[in-house]
C-alpha cells in the first residue's frame, strides 16, 4: 500500500545526511514537499539537525553517575565530533555512548583514548561486547532474577525464540470477541507509562465503522532509567513480532507500523531478521510490517507525537480527545502499544487471561522493571508486578551504599525517599503518591548523591526534549531549570526557587501532553523529600 | 444541523453539531481569552490561553479546540482557571521583552492586554531569549522580531492552510523553537508571495511590517484606521489605511495598511501584497494627480478632463482612418473593476470596431 509521501521526509533527510544546506530544497524539489515542511521536521530531530556529531554520551542520571561526564571530556580533548544527549536507553551499562546510530555499552575512557581521535574506531571494551563470539553489533544487557521459574515468566528474557506461529494461528482460531474476553480477565495494563487496560483500546479500534486500521509498535524507549523494551527486542523479537501480528488480526488491520528509537540499530537488525524468519515462513499471512526509525526526540515515544513522526512531521504531541484509537495514523483507528504491551500478547493467548493475571503481586502479570544506579548489577528483572523496592535491589544484587532516593518510573515520576522502599512498585500504589511506575525504569541513589545535582540532570533532560509547542512546557522547564542553576550559583541561597510552586502547578495543569505535566516532578518532589539538600 | 443543550457557566443554551466551546460562548458574549486562535484556521490548541473546565474531566481543555457534545457542563470562569490565566501569563512574560515600548515596535502586543485584564504577574524574572531570527533577510517588506515571538504558529498555519504557499514553519525543538524559512534563506529566496498575512495573524507584533519599523513610525496603537476598498484590482477588499494624523504638519500621513478584523468583510482579513505593501504611491511625488496633455513643446502640461479627452478622442480615431481598425489595441489596468472592463471592450469592439482588447490581469 502506498503511504503519502510526507511520510517520506525524515527517512529521506538521512539518506541524505541529515538537514545540511540545501537538503530540503533538493528534497523538495523530487518530492514536490513544501521546502520549508522538510527543513521544520528536519530541526526537530538532533539526528537529523546535527549530522556533523557523530559521537554522544548519554548523560542521563545513571551515565553520569558512572562517569559520563570523564568520558564526554576524554572525548572532546581527542578532537571527536562529539556532544552530550538525552537517555539512550543503556543505563544498566552505563555510560552508554552512541557512535552514529549505535549505542556502545559502558564505554571508559580508555576506548575513547584507544580511537586515537578517529570516532570511526571508536568501540567498547565491556565485556559485554567483548566476548569473542560477539562484535559491537551484538550485545545485550543483564537480565534476571536468576533461577526464575519459566512457567511463572511471561517473557521468559532467557528462553529461546519461538518461530513457530503458534500463538498466532490460536488465537486466529478464537476469532477477536473469544480474544478480548481473554484479554480482559488478564488485566494486562499498558506497559509504556500510563498503565491504561489493554482490552479497552482493542476493543475501540475493532469497534470502529472505518474499516481501514493500522497497529503501531511504541519501540521509541527513551524515558530516563528505561531500557526493557531494548532487551525484549534483542532476546525475544519473536514475542514483539507474533503480537504485534496478533493485535492487526483481531483488530482488522492489514498494516503494522514499528517506530523504533533511531539510537536502536542493534534492535532493529534483531527484528528484522525475525521479521523476515516469519515472512520467509508466510506465518502471518498478508499482513505488512513496516519499520520506521526515530531521529533523536523523546517526545515521539509519547503516541500521538509518533504517529506525527510516522506521518512525516515535528514530532509534536496531538489534542486528546480524540484518542488514537479513533483518530490515528492518517486519521484512521489506531492501536499503539508499548514493546513490553504488546510482547504479553502471545503468552496470554497461549496460556490464558487469568494465568497471566495470577503472576501479579498487588496487580496483573508479571513487569519487566529496569534497574539501574547504585545497585550492583544494574539490568532487566521480569518480577510479579507489585514487588517493592528491596525485593527488586535484591534481585539486582543489593544496594552500593545506603538508599538515599530512587526514581520509581523514570525521570518523570520524580523522587521518592528511602522511606518508601516498601510501597508496591505498582501503578496504583505509586500513583496515590503522587508518582507513578511509568516505564518502571527505577533509578537508585545511594547517600553520596545530592539531590539539587540529580534534580538537575532530570530538568536538563526535560528542557532538551520539550517539543515546544505550548507555553507551559517550553517555558516551564527552561524556566525552572534556570531557577535551580540560579539557586545553586548563588550563596547564601536566594530566592530563586520562589516561583517553582506556580510554575509547577502551571505546568501540571496547562501543558497539552505527558511531558510538561510530568517535568516539574523531580524538582517538586525532591524538595518535598530532601528539603535539606536544597539549603545547603 | 443537530442541537446540542450544554450548560455554560450555569446557563442552559443551544449549540450546534460541531461548534466549539470557544464558539458557542462568543456568541453569547462570553469572554474567554485566546492567543493561538483564529477562525481561519484549524485550532492548534498550543497558547493554552483559552483552557476552560468541563464536567467529569479530570484536564482543563482548550475551548477554541473542542466541539460541544450533548450535555457538557462548562466552567469559563472560577478559581482555578483564575490561576491558570495568572501562572500560564506569568511564564508568558518571563520569556518575553519586558516592556510594551520594547516589545510593540510593530502592532499592538496582546500578550500585555492579556497580563493587564487578569492582573497576572510579570515580575517572575526573565529568561534570556533562545530563538533565533533571520536579522539578515533582505526582503523588503517583512521583519520577524524573536525576542516577542510566542510560538502561536498563527503565522505558519496561516501561510500553509490560507496562502497555501509554506514559506515558512516551526524549526528547532523547545525553549529554541522559532519560526523559520528553508535554511534561513531570505523570504524573497522562498516561495513566499509577501501577503503579508503572517504580519497581520500575529497577536504579538513579533511578524511585523517593516518599513514603518525601519522610517520609525508611531506605534500602531497611536494611529488613526480609516476603513477603504483597495483600488488595486476588482476584487474589492476592504482595507484599513493607518493614518499618522499629525505627519505633514497635521495634514495626516498613510503610514501602514491593516487588514479588517477576520470575518468582518468579504475579504475576511486577508490582503495581497500590493493591497497591503504598496501603498507609497498616495503621498508619491510622480503620482498623477490630474490630466496631462502633451504640448507643441513636447512637454507635458495640466489641463482639464474635457480637453485631455477629447485630445484622445482625435488621436484615437486619427489611426482609425489612416491605418484601419485593427491598427488599434486597447489594454486595460489589473486596477479595473469588472464593469470598467466590460465597458473598455465595448469601447474596443463597438465604438472602434477592433477585436484587440485585453485586460493585464488576463494571462
Ligand atoms: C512524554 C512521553 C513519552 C513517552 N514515551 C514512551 C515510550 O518511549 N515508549 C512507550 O511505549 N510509551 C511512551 N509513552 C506512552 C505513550 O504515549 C502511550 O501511552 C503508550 O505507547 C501506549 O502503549 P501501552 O498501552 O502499551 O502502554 C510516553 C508518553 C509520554 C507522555
Ligand atoms: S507538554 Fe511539552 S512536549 Fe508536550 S506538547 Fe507541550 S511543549 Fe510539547
Ligand atoms: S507573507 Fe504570506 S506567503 Fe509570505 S510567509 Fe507571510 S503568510 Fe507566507
Ligand atoms: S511570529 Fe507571531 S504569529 Fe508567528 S508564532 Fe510568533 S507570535 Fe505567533
Ligand atoms: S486559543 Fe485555544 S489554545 Fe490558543
Amino acid at each position: 500500500m502506498t503511504h503519502p509521501i510526507r511520510s517520506s521526509i525524515p527517512d529521506e533527510l538521512q539518506k541524505a545526511g541529515g538537514k545540511l544546506e540545501g537538503v530540503a530544497r533538493e528534497i523538495a524539489q523530487r518530492t514536490g514537499i513544501p521546502e520549508a515542511h522538510i527543513y521544520g521536521v528536519g530541526s526537530f530531530f538532533h539526528l537529523l539537525d546535527r549530522p556533523h556529531q557523530k559521537v554522544r554520551v548519554c548523560t542521563g542520571l545513571s551515565c553520569r553517575l558512572a562517569g559520563a561526564d570523564e568520558v564526554l571530556k576524554a572525548a572532546s580533548e581527542a578532537g571527536l565530533p562529539v556532544e552530550s544527549c538525552s537517555c539512550l536507553a543503556g543505563c544498566d551499562v552505563p555510560p552508554a555512548v552512541l557512535r552514529e546510530r549505535r549505542v556502545l555499552p559502558a564505554v571508559q575512557v580508555e576506548d575513547v583514548k584507544r580511537a586515537g581521535g578517529d570516532w570511526q574506531r571508536l568501540r567498547s571494551s565491556s565485556p559485554l561486547v567483548a566476548a569473542p563470539h560477539r562484535k559491537d553489533e551484538h550485545w545485550s544487557g543483564s537480565i534476571g532474577p536468576e533461577n526464575a521459574d519459566p512457567s511463572q515468566l511471561v517473557f521468559d528474557l532467557r528462553g529461546k525464540p519461538n518461530f513457530t506461529g503458534e500463538a498466532y494461528r490460536k488465537a486466529a482460531e478464537m476469532g477477536p470477541e473469544a480474544f478480548f474476553q481473554q484479554l480482559e480477565d488478564s488485566g494486562l495494563q499498558g506497559r509504556g507509562g500510563a498503565g491504561f487496560p489493554a482490552h479497552i483500546k482493542w476493543k475501540g479500534v475493532f469497534q470502529q465503522q472505518e474499516t481501514t486500521r493500522y497497529v503501531v509498535l511504541n519501540a521509541d524507549e527513551g524515558e530516563p532509567g528505561t531500557f526493557k523494551d531494548r532487551e525484549v527486542m534483542l532476546r525475544r523479537p519473536d514475542l514483539v513480532l507474533e503480537g504485534l501480528a496478533i493485535a492487526a488480526r483481531m483488530v482488522g488491520a492489514k498494516e503494522v507500523f514499528l517506530y523504533l528509537r533511531g539510537e536502536f540499530e542493534v534492535p532493529w537488525a534483531t527484528m528484522e531478521s525475525a521479521l523476515r524468519r516469519f515472512v520467509d515462513a508466510g506465518t502471518f499471512g498478508d499482513i505488512q510490517f513496516h519499520f520506521h526509525a526515530g531521529h533523536g526526540a523523546y517526545i515521539c515515544g509519547e503516541e500521538t507525537a509518533l504517529l506525527e513522526a510516522l506521518e512525516g512531521k515535528r514530532g509534536m504531541p496531538r489534542l486528546k480527545p480524540p484518542f488514537p484509537v479513533e483518530v490515528g495514523l492518517w486519521g484512521k483507528p489506531t492501536l499503539i502499544h508499548n514493546v513490553e504491551t504488546i510482547a504479553c500478547i502471545p503468552p496470554i493467548v497461549q496460556r490464558g487471561g487469568s494465568w497471566f493475571r495470577e503472576l501479579g503481586k498487588t496487580e496483573p502479570g508479571t513487569k519487566l522493571y529496569c534497574i539501574s544506579g547504585h545497585v550492583q548489577r544494574p539490568g532487566t528483572y521480569e518480577l510479579p508486578l507489585g514487588i517493592d523496592l528491596d525485593e527488586l535491589v535484591e534481585a539486582a544484587g543489593g544496594y552500593l551504599g545506603t538508599l538515599k532516593a530512587f526514581s520509581p518510573g523514570g525521570a518523570s515520576s520524580g523522587f521518592l525517599p528511602a522511606s518508601e522502599r516498601n510501597r508496591p512498585l505498582s501503578f496504583q500504589a505509586l500513583g496515590e503518591v503522587g508518582s507513578m511506575l511509568g516505564s518502571a525504569g527505577v533509578v537508585v541513589l545511594n547517600e553520596t548523591v545530592d539531590m539539587k545535582w540529580a534534580v538537575m540532570q532530570q530538568l536538563e533532560f526535560f528542557e532538551a526534549e520539550s517539543c515546544g509547542q505550548c507555553a507551559p512546557c517550553r517555558i516551564g522547564t527552561y524556566y525552572l531549570r534556570d531557577s535551580l542553576d540560579k539557586h545553586m550559583a548563588s550563596q547564601p541561597r536566594t530566592e530563586s526557587l520562589r516561583h517553582v510552586a506556580d510554575t509547577a502547578w502551571q505546568m501540571n495543569e496547562g501543558s497539552i501532553c505527558g511531558l510538561g505535566q510530568a517535568a516539574p516532578l523531580p524538582l517538586t518532589t525532591a524538595l518535598r523529600h530532601f528539603p535539606e539538600d536544597f539549603e545547603r | 444541523m443537530t442541537d446540542r443543550s450544554i450548560t455554560v457557566n450555569g446557563h442552559p443554551w443551544q449549540a450546534q453539531e460541531g461548534e466549539t466551546i470557544l464558539e458557542v460562548a462568543a456568541r453569547h458574549g462570553v469572554e474567554i481569552p485566546t492567543l493561538c486562535h483564529d477562525p481561519r484556521l484549524k485550532p492548534a490548541g498550543a497558547c493554552r490561553t483559552c483552557l476552560v473546565e468541563i464536567d467529569g474531566w479530570r484536564r482543563l481543555a482548550p475551548a477554541c479546540a473542542t466541539p460541544v457534545t450533548e450535555g457538557m457542563s462548562i466552567v469559563t470562569e472560577n478559581e482555578r482557571i483564575d490561576r491558570h490565566r495568572k501562572t500560564l501569563l506569568a511564564l508568558y512574560m518571563t520569556d518575553h521583552p519586558q516592556s510594551r515600548e520594547e516589545s510593540e515596535r510593530g502592532a499592538p502586543d496582546q500578550l500585555f492586554d492579556m497580563v493587564a485584564r487578569y492582573q497576572a504577574p510579570s515580575d517572575w524574572g526573565v529568561l534570556e531569549n533562545k530563538r533565533q531570527g533571520r536579522p539578515d533577510d533582505r526582503n523588503p517588506y517583512i521583519q520577524f522580531n524573536p525576542e516577542a515571538c510566542i510560538l502561536c504558529a498563527r503565522c505558519t498555519r496561516y501561510c500553509d492552510e490560507v496562502e497555501s504557499v509554506s514559506a515558512i514553519t516551526l524549526a528547532q525543538r523547545g525553549s529554541e523553537t522559532t519560526i523559520a524559512t528553508v535554511d534561513a534563506e531570505s523570504l524573497l529566496d522562498t516561495t513566499c508571495e509577501m501577503c503579508g498575512g503572517c504580519i497581520d495573524v500575529c497577536p504579538t507584533g513579533a511578524m511585523a511590517e517593516k518599513i514603518p519599523l525601519v522610517r520609525g513610525d508611531k506605534p500602531e496603537r497611536e494611529l488613526e484606521k480609516v476603513r477603504t476598498t483597495c483600488n488595486y484590482c476588482g476584487v474589492g477588499c476592504q482595507m484599513d489605511l493607518n493614518v499618522d494624523p499629525d505627519a505633514r504638519e497635521g495634514q495626516g500621513k498613510v503610514v501602514k495598511v491593516t487588514s479588517p478584523p477576520v470575518g468582518t468583510t468579504t475579504n475576511d482579513g486577508n490582503l495581497c501584497v500590493k493591497g497591503r505593501f504598496a501603498y507609497d504611491f498616495i503621498d508619491h511625488p510622480d503620482r498623477l494627480t490630474q490630466p496631462l496633455v502633451r504640448g507643441e513643446d513636447g512637454e507635458l502640461h495640466p489641463t482639464t478632463w474635457d480637453d485631455a479627452l477629447a485630445k484622445a478622442a482625435t488621436g484615437l480615431r486619427g489611426v482609425t482612418e489612416r491605418h484601419g481598425p485593427d491598427a488599434l489595441g486597447f489594454v486595460s489596468s489589473s486596477r479595473c473593476t469588472m464593469e470598467e472592463n466590460f465597458l473598455m471592450q465595448k469601447l474596443s469592439r463597438a465604438v472602434f470596431h477592433t477585436n484587440n482588447v485585453h485586460q493585464c490581469a488576463a494571462t
